[in-house]
């Protein structure tokens, strides 16, 4: 933020950051305290624009809002605008309100050859929604997903933190309703893992079997 | 690290390396500098490379989206063979290396750029007989030269609506847009704002605003010019004419003092656009919104036609042979009780053919051009010696200064060209930048974002923050300390009377302490009622740092400068030269106010906006005895005018402007004056040959010579030397 004084973003920054005002700042101080971490390791504050985008999902409840946007922007030091072409490049940042599980269906080869279509069927008829949208009741987001790297337990669906291998049109109506019972948001979750670089968890294991405390 | 990832790039937009290198370019052997680019080289030679992405102006590494420049490179193995690379690169990204083997024109290349510009057309809606940018179309160009005849695309091309609104100023057509990036790397590069980007990404990419805000750029008119193909079009200009249709003539900008370079595009007698004009030593290829869009008075339906009487409280058209019968008449009448008040935006010629006639014909030396407040009267040394002088940096001298403090000034603003430079500076250059001011602006683009100390101080403490700033330069000094971290006894507490913490002071003076600094002074210094202090101050600071006349405090409208050259001023005639004193502006004023001034002639000005005592302004103007304006419309001081004389815009005459760094350019006539406008400068020759002059002036060419003969400081400006990009006055000894 230009401010009085000496000017830190002058020699690191080629753009002008429109500041999002220091009260609108919504990061709580452990995701400030993660995002400068993970800037330490770079020559530029710029360039942790990925990670930080993660935190800002997970800090704003699951979606980037223009506001999530700018707050980025502002602790990064760049243009919003820049930052916000960032966001809508990658199809993993949320530009939209998710449902409170996100099932992401990976639909490339090896999981299409092993039924992954009759997945997003079987998931489309039981939620009675189509690709992309998310149910009424505001539950259940159904999206594909590119290679989720997991092709020796195809079919996979990624659900926030979790993998969950070996779904098949008859389990996956188990795996929803294991859903409906946990109390998490998913999509606000995705972020734990993914900077903090930890693998997926328990859920890997027992393919078929859910229980809602692993979620 | 990329290059990329620099912020402030080390290498200059033309990174002449002292090192050469010889490459070879489609059999022709060149001697170029070591890493230029090969488009460069080869564009340099005269060997035809096409490309949309690749700017000279804009940073390298960037571009490189088009894929349209590729060529074929091979180097020479030891043994002899010529081994190519397997895959085409692009010259733009291409550095030359010694021995580089580079063929433009080959089979394999020929073929690439078909299928380029096929990938390019996929989306294009082709729908050249109703863009802007047909013919004159680089899309429209490349493709008829090196594209297929044909599409094998059938698909359904992408689509968006149509006029997407950026701004107020700026449309946006996504579907034609090729996503060469030029317009987002502008707003990166050169103006600052970062407002424009890509989003989203494969075949959906379009260019956009953060969240879709208006594009608020001081300089989004650029985008315009740059976009290779009619993606960003002006809402002015849109769908008003062909380019064949319209004729085009060089003129200068009349919107500031920085004298920007335009090309005024029109058809029969309406300016339909103002593109840019290229002068490096100016406004390089760029304009400002203001100067882009700001041009529509000249054929707006408001301008006069012929001279007004006010007969009975009303105007009334009369001819220009009674205009200057009742003109006459009251002068003679008035004797030498009469005076002339010229705005900077009248040309050289006629200011000075204004002068010649009240100081030589009528013998009245009541003349002034100032309408700001003024810190020092006109027959002061000082007001001689700094704002009469103009700048003491060219403005493109300024990008090689190692530190630029910029003082009193919204830049981006007030000289909206001389901010590019500072940007430009900074950016490109290495330069580090000291602002200094009482407030930080919202606008899209500043100084402040980009210099290493802002010292915002308290309104009314600049004489303190000067004063300290001139003790820490004194102490960096003498300790040779520039490069140390700050003495123990520095704090940051902010000082209470400035609101400065004196450890900033010292970062500021430890930057001005490495030399080569140049000043650069706004409104808010020289307008201000302790102007002889911040000078010296200002004098001192360069002083200290051997950088003494790099003191810039440039005016403001685009021929202030001229204007008090030719000797619009009391007591200073054409060339700074002595003469006898007379009124100024307020002393004028005051005496129509008061009924003692016979005949008061107004030109290019209008005191009842612009003058800073507003209150006397209306006296004045509104008391006066014979007022008579000279004017494009009917502004508020016309209007109260017992005589109004149509005058007529920059499009419609012939003349020169001095810029705020003193280069006289000159403005080329475009078409014939609207009615029976005529030139302020023909307006008073006629008079004057009326009241018995005894040099009759016809023509813009004899005037212009005049002033080379009897001017000091013009006598190398002459109708044979002043050329498209003017020359510079030279500023006469003050006496």
């Amino acid at each position: 933020m230009i401010q009085n004084g000496i000017n830190t973003l002058a020699d690191s920054y080629i753009t002008h950051p429109v500041a999002q005002p220091e009260d609108k700042m919504q990061f709580s101080e452990e995701a400030v305290a993660e995002l400068e971490e993970i800037i330490s390791h770079y020559p530029e504050r710029k360039a942790a624009c990925l990670p930080a985008l993660w935190i800002a999902q997970r800090e704003y409840g699951g979606h980037l809002t223009p506001a999530a946007i700018r707050e980025v922007a502002t602790r990064l030091g760049t243009s919003q605008t820049e930052v916000e072409g960032v966001a809508t490049f990658y199809t993993m940042y949320n530009l939209r309100p998710r449902g409170r599980h996100h099932l992401e269906v990976c639909t490339c080869l090896t999981c299409a050859v092993m039924g992954a279509y009759d997945v997003v069927h079987a998931l489309e008829h039981a939620l009675d929604i189509s690709i992309g949208e998310t149910t009424a009741d505001g539950e259940f987001t159904l999206s594909e997903a590119e290679c989720l790297n997991y092709c020796g337990n195809a079919t996979v669906v990624q659900v926030g933190d979790h993998y969950f291998p070996d779904i098949s049109p008859s389990n996956c109506l188990n795996l929803v309703e294991e859903l409906r019972k946990s109390e998490k948001y998913t999509p606000a979750l995705l972020a734990d893992s993914l900077v903090k670089i930890q693998t997926p968890g328990a859920s890997l294991k027992g393919g078929g079997s859910f229980k809602a405390e692993e979620i | 690290m990329s290059d990329r990832s620099l912020t402030q790039t080390e290498v200059s937009l033309n990174p002449l390396s002292s090192e050469r290198v010889n490459i070879t370019i489609d059999g022709i052997s060149l001697s170029v500098p070591k890493g230029e680019n090969v488009i460069e080289a080869a564009l340099n030679a005269g060997i035809d490379i096409p490309y949309f992405c690749y700017h000279p102006r804009l940073s390298k590494g960037d571009a490189a989206n088009c894929r349209m420049c590729l060529v074929e490179v091979a180097s020479t193995a030891p043994d002899g063979s010529v081994r190519k690379m397997p895959k085409p690169q692009t010259a733009c990204t291409l550095p030359a290396a010694e021995g580089m083997i580079i063929d433009t024109n080959t089979e394999k290349i020929n073929k690439d750029r078909k299928g380029v510009l096929e990938f390019l057309l996929i989306n294009h809606p082709l729908d050249c007989p109703v863009c802007d940018r047909g013919g004159e179309c680089p899309l429209q160009n490349n493709t008829l030269y090196y594209g297929a005849s044909a599409s094998r695309f059938t698909e359904e091309k992408r689509h968006y609506p149509k006029a997407y609104p950026l701004s107020a100023q700026v449309v946006l057509d996504r579907e034609r847009c090729i996503q060469c990036a030029r317009c987002t790397r502008f707003t990166d590069d050169i103006s600052g704002d970062a407002q424009l980007g890509l989003l989203k990404r494969g075949s959906d990419v379009e260019v956009g605003t953060f969240a879709h805000t208006s594009f608020n750029s001081k300089f989004s008119g650029n985008v315009i010019e740059l976009c290779p193909v009619g993606a960003l079009t002006s809402r002015t200009y849109r769908f008003k004419s062909r380019p064949w249709d319209l004729m085009t003539q060089k003129s200068i900008c009349s919107k500031c003092s920085n004298g920007c370079n335009i090309k005024l595009d029109y058809r029969m007698d309406e300016v339909l656009r103002v593109n840019a004009r290229l002068n490096e030593d100016v406004n390089e290829e760029w304009t400002c919104d203001r100067g882009k869009f700001g041009h529509d008075y000249i054929s707006s339906p408001d301008r006069l036609k012929s001279p007004l009487m006010r007969k009975d409280g009303k105007f009334v058209e009369v001819s220009w042979h009674q205009a200057y019968s009742l003109l006459a008449d009251k002068l003679r009448a008035a004797g030498t009780n009469c005076g002339a008040i010229a705005g900077g935006r009248t040309t050289n010629e006629s200011v000075y053919l204004l002068q010649k006639l009240f100081r030589e014909i009528l013998g009245s030396n009541n003349l002034d051009c100032r309408l700001d407040s003024n810190p020092l009267p006109a027959s002061d040394p000082l007001f001689k010696k700094s704002l009469q002088t103009g700048m003491g940096n060219k403005i493109a001298d300024l990008e090689k200064m190692k530190t630029i403090m910029v003082i009193g000034s919204d830049l981006q603003d007030e000289q909206p060209i001389l901010f590019l430079r500072v940007r430009k500076a900074w950016r490109f250059k290495g330069a580090k930048v000291v602002y200094v001011s009482d407030h930080l602006t919202t606008d899209s683009t500043a100084v402040s974002d980009f210099a290493s100390v802002n010292l915002i101080y308290q309104p009314g403490s600049e004489i303190t923050v000067l004063k300290d700033l001139e003790n820490a330069l004194a102490r960096v000094l003498s300790a040779n300390t520039a490069d140390s971290e700050p003495p123990a006894q520095l704090n940051t507490q902010p000082s209470e009377a400035t609101g400065l913490s004196n450890n900033d002071i010292h970062l500021a003076a430890s930057l001005l302490a490495k030399g080569e600094i140049t000043i650069i002074a706004g409104k808010s210094v020289s307008q201000h009622s302790q102007y002889v202090e911040l000078y010296q101050s200002l004098t001192n600071l360069l002083a200290s740092t051997n950088s003494e006349g790099n003191l810039n405090i440039p005016v403001h409208e685009c021929n202030s400068l001229g204007t008090m050259d030719m000797g619009m001023l009391p007591g200073s005639g054409p060339g700074f030269t002595k003469c006898a004193g007379g009124m100024g502006t307020a002393e004028m004023l005051q005496a129509s106010a008061d009924g003692n001034l016979q005949v008061l002639w107004v030109m290019g000005a209008d005191p009842v906006q612009n003058f800073h005592n507003n209150e006397l302004a209306v006296r004045g103007i509104e008391n006066c005895p014979f007022l008579v304006v000279s004017e494009l419309t009917l502004t508020e001081t016309a209007k109260r005018a017992d005589l109004v004389l149509p005058a007529v815009s920059i499009a419609e005459q012939e003349g020169t402007f001095t810029s705020c760094e003193g280069r006289v350019q000159k403005l080329f006539k475009a078409f014939e004056p609207v009615g029976s406008s005529k030139p302020d400068w023909l307006i008073v020759a006629e008079l004057s040959a009326i009241l018995g002059a005894k040099n009759l002036y016809f023509t813009f060419n004899d005037v212009l010579q005049s002033i080379s003969k009897e001017v000091p400081g013009y006598e190398k400006i002459n109708p044979g030397t002043i050329g498209d990009q003017g020359i510079f006055r030279t500023v006469p000894a003050a006496g």
